[in-house]
């Protein structure tokens, strides 16, 4: 293969990669919606424990307990709720920045507390798209690189 | 040889004495210590405290497991927070004698009510006995395990606001304190349907007046004690919206109970008119403090006062009955 040849295959592949990893989504409907999300708080889990929303969502969080006392509190929001069994409690706010956070019971509830966890899913799943971007960019550069 | 013999002596003798220490030491700082844990891990330990009449009684707690809390029942106390890994006081007060209930206020499990211990109080104030007095659905006598069926139903949600513009009908004695207590509403409704005088009005006019009858005994502020207390102690079985769909609804359906072996039942949905329109408040209140025995039902005599349980059977009736004096039709 000529030097310009593979100079230019590499700059392609190179600039390539970092549009799909890094390139911004294109902002979908950035109508904020309302998200209600009934969870279900037992020993020593979250039903549902993922919740999907995107950025500028407002979301509403119904915390339901099902044996003894637990809370909720979100990884990056200053958010706190504390359900009894037959009391449920319930906070809204706004969803923020895309991400991925954590969802921790705040209220010590046995041995598994610590474990007791879920997730806020913030914006879609991008990074999953972004990973199957690059698969099929890095076996096309595969196969042209096997033709010139 | 010798030697080493009395080295190796000297030497447990030093470790014992240290051990000895050691668990002295832990015996007394753990002494006094009142131990809250799930029913099913022991509950209170200890069960049962004492005090003396006039003496302070410092309570020194904590949790072995999840968040639980501690009050005194029938005694006017803010409940006290007991927290795994923390330590919380208390100090008490007592100015009769007499056996008193603490309890746990924050649900730790369908059988958190169980989290009960005794506070034996002894010393002066015996002077004047308690009476014995046997509870009211017994001096009425009650049996409050009967089925109650209501034969009247209204077909619309009778209002005390609508009734009020015909209270000048509505004869005196179905205003009384002493009716009220020992007749259900239905039986209330075919009485006023029975009496010649109020012929001229239709059945949903006298149950209307039936709500206005009842609404005289739970005047707004034992509504909202009522609901208050409903929220903390009965919702998680009978349903934060009373419809007997509470967390532990499905735990208590048909269930042998681990803890006595007794089948329980579903709790009570109060919205059922048919259920509770048949039910007299003498009856209710008579579940209320003794409980359902095997049923589910737990009893809460030893811990809410006469006021507190009749607020709370004022509450019930809200179910049923739109007490709000606005007219909204
Ligand atoms: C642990 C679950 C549980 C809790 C907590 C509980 N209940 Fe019940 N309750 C039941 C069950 C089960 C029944 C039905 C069986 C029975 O009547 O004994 C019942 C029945 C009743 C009845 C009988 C209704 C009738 O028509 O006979 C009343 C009144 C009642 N409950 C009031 C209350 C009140 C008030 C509280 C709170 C202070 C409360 N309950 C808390 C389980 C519970
Ligand atoms: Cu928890
Ligand atoms: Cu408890």
């Amino acid at each position: 293969m000529k030097h310009w040849k593979k100079i230019l295959f590499w700059g392609l592949a190179i600039s390539l990669g970092l549009v799909i990893s890094l390139a911004p989504m294109p902002v979908k409907a950035t109508s904020s919606n309302q998200k209600l999300f009934k969870i279900q708080a037992s020993r020593f889990a979250f039903s549902p424990a993922v919740l999907a929303v995107n950025p500028g969502d407002q979301v509403t969080i119904e915390l339901v307990s099902q044996d003894v006392v637990h809370g909720l509190s979100i990884d990056g929001y200053d958010l706190h709720l504390v359900a009894d069994p037959g009391q449920t409690a319930s906070m809204t706010f706004t969803a923020g920045q895309a991400g991925s956070y954590t969802l921790r019971c705040s209220e010590t509830c046995g041995a598994m507390h610590p474990f007791m966890v879920g997730k806020l899913q913030v914006g879609g799943n991008d990074l999953l798209w972004r990973a199957a971007g690059l698969a099929l960019l890095a076996v096309i550069a595969g196969v042209w690189w096997k033709r010139v | 040889m010798r030697e080493k013999l009395a080295r190796w002596i000297v030497i447990l003798l030093l470790l014992v004495t240290v051990m000895g220490v050691a668990a002295a030491w832990k015996a007394r700082s753990d002494e006094g210590i009142l131990h809250a844990r799930l029913p099913e891990h022991g509950g209170w330990i200890p069960g049962d405290l004492r005090a003396t009449v006039g003496q302070p009684l410092t309570i020194r707690m904590t949790s072995d497991d999840v968040t639980h809390s501690f009050a005194v029942g029938q005694m006017d106390m803010q409940a006290v927070n007991i927290n795994p890994g923390e330590m919380s006081e208390v100090t008490l007060n007592f100015d009769r004698p007499g056996k008193y209930t603490f309890y746990c206020t924050r649900w730790c499990g369908a059988d958190h009510w169980r989290m009960r211990g005794t506070i034996e109080v002894s010393g002066a104030g015996m002077e004047e006995p308690v009476k014995y007095e046997p509870p009211l659905y017994l001096r009425l006598g009650l049996d409050i395990d009967a089925e109650h069926h209501a034969q009247f139903l209204p077909s619309q949600e009778p209002s005390a606001a609508r009734g009020a513009r015909l209270e000048h009908r509505l004869p005196q004695q179905y205003t009384s304190w002493e009716y009220y207590i020992s007749h259900s509403p239905s039986s209330a409704w075919q009485e006023l349907r029975n009496d010649r005088s109020l012929s001229d009005l239709s059945d949903a006019e006298l149950w209307d007046l039936a709500a206005y009858a009842w609404a005289q005994h739970s005047p707004p502020e034992a509504v909202q004690t009522g609901a208050g207390l409903y929220k903390e102690n009965c919702a998680a079985c009978h349903g934060e919206t009373g419809d007997g769909e509470g967390v532990f609804a499905n735990e208590l359906a048909g269930d042998t109970h681990a803890l006595d072996g007794h089948a329980t039942t579903t709790p009570t949905d109060f919205s059922d008119e048919e259920h509770m329109l048949g039910a007299a408040p003498a009856v209710l209140h008579g579940k209320i403090i003794r409980g359902g025995m095997g049923t589910g039902m737990p009893y809460w005599g030893p811990i809410f006062t006469d006021e507190q349980v009749w607020a709370l059977v004022s509450y019930l009736w809200t179910y049923q009955f739109n007490f709000s004096m606005e007219v909204t039709q």
